[in-house]
């Protein structure tokens, strides 16, 4: 359990490699030994949403992941959302015009979920917004701005 | 990455939407974006416990699993041999550190303070900790220290036969004519117990820190609502001057009260960097957060009113009780709404603490004006039925035209707008009257209102201005931005007053070094900041124009000039002749790299000391009554809610809230934090509720599945409307409190709506669906 063990990580479209525990999670992993701090612990056991990540293009929760898990497979965090070039993706964007966010803690979980509830076509009225988006707490209460976020950044990436 | 280093790369998103019409975005009441925001939504902002740093180790606390007894040993030989333990720390092996000046100012007993109890006085206290190389290894570590116990019998909560009736606080007595006589004899006389069960502030991101010794100078990189009352609490518990401690909190995951404070963690963290002569950082758990701190305390309230048959009330009489812990005080001013929201000749209030074995509670948003909300606006609710009257209009015909407790007028006192705008965009003429008479299928329907108030918490404030040599600007300040919106405002402050580009101004805030602030709670902060930041920029301004007319080397000398206007970065003559040149330029011109002003708000005959006092305790502060007026925000709530019939179940399904905030310094920024409030209200109303199990005295719902906060699917829209006006006595540019107003009557108005659907009143927080089936 505590004997390091070398693997290869690919976040946002570049290769990492680092020598782990395996008991290390993926969120740990991505905070602490790769400085990638945008994904936030909020609970450590599944329950807030705050380390939501993607990995092959599904939302997944980084705490209840183990690093190794994410061998081989594309994570992507909140760094690699925005275009290279700094370009904002559409939910970033509709998240700062909407005002989605207080404190920020929650919000890269947040984005990282809005992203694929659009993708996955969970987007198509308010109701199931916040129905696909109740897996992200927000203590704020930024909810409605979030839904407001949420329908705006569908309509411009279904445009 | 801080904010100052992020710039947006959408030059229109930082600018926000100008809805107000006239006003600007960027001015002083205008709707800009969070200037925050770009930082927040790439992840690029670095909160405090994220900083990575060299060398660093991880701690991990050990709590109690009893609630009351002893300590009679610790076997750390497991841990200590574990990989990686760096150090196990149990009472027998810590530093003596002192006890601390408590926020209130109160000199400390000369006695030591051990973060570690032997003594314990209630479950989940802090007993051991390990530190290791790495965060699986302080974890694995920890779980093998074991700690054996001699228990006693624990008081578990105020239900508790051991409980008893609790110590009297006689500061909190309110009296005026005589309640007792005027109630026995009233026409009309209702009584009823209303109670509040233990609430919890979850922020989403947990409490911890980073400590990191270089000699006798410590900086601590922790989340934060005052860094300077906390630098002071490390300061005076390691015995180093204060100026030797360092808090740095950039960004604060949310607070909601939690985070004022330097706890007990924090010394066993920045004890254990001493120690070991590395950096520690100690993660608190999502379950520790339960019981490190103190959430909102469990309170319990008698009000008995009684009136004329019209509904006007003659006497209120009102008993309080909120639970503290065995040997710390809180006190939860259960009274502070019910003395001055309603017009009333004879009142009478008082209040008693009961000791149960808790960790000593804290302040939760709006800390007594909450829960006492939810008892008198209830109350009033129930006397409107009793008299077969309006809820809405019961409120109006007790109107209170002045402060019935300390008979001063009401600085601003928008609350019958509130009423009437409130009221009109909700449609409440529509409501009929008659508990089950709105139904949608199997769904009973019910509206109903509520009223909520907060008091002017006046303090005084600091900061610094430079104008640098690029014509931009530099904010500081030790305040701090948990998401109410400081940075923003204050770029919006400076960018007004100095007639500069909002976008030209960097805020700098969360870091002890800068101008130093009080603390970050009671909603005090952006009215005390907004005015100190305008003074410093103000000075700052006149420098600039100073230097314009007076320089020899400025363009401006020869105009003889008595003034010159700066605007949107630039100078000029006002009357348009002579030369216009940017502000970059004249510095140029007259050879001066940056233009610096410190600012204040604070009494001009004040010392050191009182400044320190002033940003290192409460002391200072003055009392929202103070002078000819008595100051207040005020909100009136209107709530749709409908329950199942057959289930129980009660979902809030439609919020119009009229609130007055005085003037909003962006009203993009506040209507989002009531809108907050006002969803932490509904999470308090029909979800949340710390449980205790009685055999082992235990918060067994310590996670966040099982302490239920409000979801995404458990909102509706919500509509709030701004009724304020400018108050200038209540702060320098107008503005009242806002963060924790939103809340206040949330609780009640969804209580009255679920009596006006189902025809029950559940007294008891929060409204379960087996409290209606």
């Amino acid at each position: 359990m505590t004997s390091k063990t070398p693997i290869q990580l690919h976040i946002n479209g570049h290769r990492h490699e680092l020598e782990v525990e395996p008991r290390v999670t993926l969120l740990d992993a991505l905070r602490d030994h790769l400085g990638l701090t945008g994904t936030k612990k909020g609970c450590d056991q599944g329950q807030c949403g705050a380390c939501t990540v993607h990995i092959d293009g599904q939302r997944v929760l980084a705490c209840l992941t183990l690093a190794c898990q994410a061998e081989g497979r594309a994570v992507t965090s909140i760094e690699g959302l925005a275009q290279d070039d700094g370009t904002l993706h559409a939910v970033q964007a509709a998240f700062l015009e909407q005002d989605a966010f207080q404190c920020g803690y929650c919000t890269p979980g947040q984005i990282m979920s809005a992203v694929a509830c659009i993708r996955e076509g969970h987007a198509g009225s308010d109701d199931e917004i916040r129905e696909y988006m109740a897996g992200n707490l927000c203590r704020c209460g930024a909810y409605p701005h979030i839904v407001a976020a949420v329908r705006q950044a569908a309509l411009e990436v279904a445009s | 990455m801080t904010v100052h280093e992020i710039r947006t790369r959408q030059g229109d998103s930082k600018r926000g939407d100008a809805s107000d019409g006239a006003v600007l975005a960027e001015a002083v009441g205008g709707r800009l974006s969070r200037v925050d925001g770009p930082a927040k939504i790439t992840g690029a902002a670095k909160y405090a416990v994220e900083q990575q740093l060299e060398g660093l180790s991880h701690a991990v606390l050990v709590e109690s699993t009893i609630a009351a007894g002893k300590v009679r040993s610790i076997d750390t030989a497991a841990a200590e041999s574990a990989p990686g333990v760096l150090l196990v720390l149990t009472p027998d092996n810590v530093l003596r550190l002192n006890t601390a000046t408590d926020w209130l100012g109160t000199p400390p007993p000369d006695a030591p303070y051990c973060p570690l109890a032997r003594d314990i006085t209630f479950s989940g206290q802090h007993v051991a900790a390990v530190v290791a190389e790495s965060f699986e290894q302080a974890v694995a570590a920890a779980a093998l220290v074991k700690v054996s116990y001699d228990e006693t019998p624990a008081i578990v909560d105020l239900d508790d036969p051991k409980a008893g009736d609790g110590i009297p606080v006689d500061t909190m007595t309110k009296e005026w004519g005589d309640a007792q006589a005027a109630f026995a004899t009233a026409p009309v006389r209702i009584c009823a117990a209303y109670n509040t069960p233990r609430e919890y502030q979850a922020p989403m991101e947990p409490h911890g820190l980073i400590a990191r010794w270089q000699g006798d100078r410590l900086t601590v990189w922790e989340p934060s609502q005052w860094l300077d009352g906390m630098a002071r609490t490390y300061a005076e518990w390691f015995g180093v001057p204060f100026e030797n401690v360092r808090l740095v909190s950039p960004y604060i995951g949310g607070g909601f009260g939690s985070k004022a404070f330097a706890y007990g963690y924090g010394a066993v963290a920045a004890m254990a960097a001493k120690m070991l002569g590395r950096p520690v950082k100690l993660a608190v758990t999502r379950p520790q957060t339960f019981t490190a701190y103190g959430g909102r305390a469990a309170t319990r309230q008698t009000v008995a009113l009684g009136a004329d048959a019209e509904g006007r009330i003659q006497s209120i009489v009102h008993r309080g009780v909120n639970e503290t812990s065995v040997d710390g005080m809180w006190v939860e001013p259960l009274g502070s709404v019910t003395s001055i929201m309603y017009a009333t000749p004879n009142f009478s209030s008082r209040q008693n603490v009961v000791r149960v074995n808790t960790v000593v509670p804290g302040a939760l948003r709006a800390p007594g004006e909450n829960p006492s909300a939810f008892g008198i606006e209830s109350a009033i609710d129930e006397l409107a039925y009793e008299v077969g009257i309006d809820p809405l209009e019961i409120r109006l015909r007790n109107y209170a035209e002045q402060d019935p407790e300390v008979k001063k007028p009401w600085s601003t006192r928008q609350l019958r707008e509130a009423f009437a705008v409130g009221a009109a965009a909700f449609g409440w003429s529509k409501r009929l009257r008659e508990p089950r008479s709105m139904r949608d299928g199997n769904q009973l329907i019910g509206w109903g209102v509520a009223a909520g108030t907060y008091p002017v918490r006046r303090a005084y404030g600091e900061a610094m201005v430079r104008i640098l040599a690029d014509g931009s600007v530099e904010v500081e300040s030790s305040s701090i931005d948990m998401g109410q919106g400081t940075y923003t405002i204050l770029a919006q402050t400076a960018a007004e007053t100095l007639g500069v580009p909002a976008e030209n101004v960097v805020v700098k805030l969360g870091d002890s070094r800068y101008a130093r602030s009080g603390v970050t709670g009671g909603s005090r902060l952006a009215g005390v900041m907004t005015g100190a930041v305008h003074k410093a920029a103000t000075a700052a301004l006149d420098q600039l124009v100073g230097l314009a007319i007076s320089d020899p080397n400025s363009p401006f000398h020869a105009l003889q000039a008595n003034t010159l206007v700066v605007a949107n970065g630039r100078i000029r003559s006002p009357r348009g002749n002579g030369p216009e040149v940017s502000i970059a330029e004249l510095l140029g011109s007259v050879g001066r790299s940056q233009i610096e002003a410190m600012g204040d708000t604070t009494p001009a005959n004040w010392t050191a000391e009182d400044r320190y006092k002033n940003n290192t305790t409460i002391a200072m502060a003055l009392p929202h009554t103070e002078g000819d007026y008595s100051r207040h925000s005020w909100c009136a709530h209107f709530i749709e809610a409908r329950v199942d019939e057959d289930f129980g179940t009660v979902r809030v399904s439609r919020v119009v809230s009229a609130l007055d905030s005085g003037r909003l310094y962006n009203p993009k920024l506040a209507e989002s934090q009531w809108k907050g409030g006002i969803i932490m209200g509904i999470g308090q109303a029909l979800l949340e509720e710390g449980v205790v199990d009685r055999r082992h005295g235990r918060i067994v719902n310590n996670n966040l599945a099982d302490y239920l906060i409000a979801t995404n699917a458990d909102i509706p829209d919500i509509e709030v409307i701004s009724v304020g006006i400018p108050d200038l006595h209540s702060s320098v540019l107008g503005g009242k409190g806002v963060g924790e107003l939103g809340i206040v009557g949330v609780a009640p108005a969804i209580a009255n709506a679920v009596f006006h659907a189902t025809g029950k009143r559940v007294r008891d927080l929060p409204i379960t669906l087996e409290k209606l089936i």
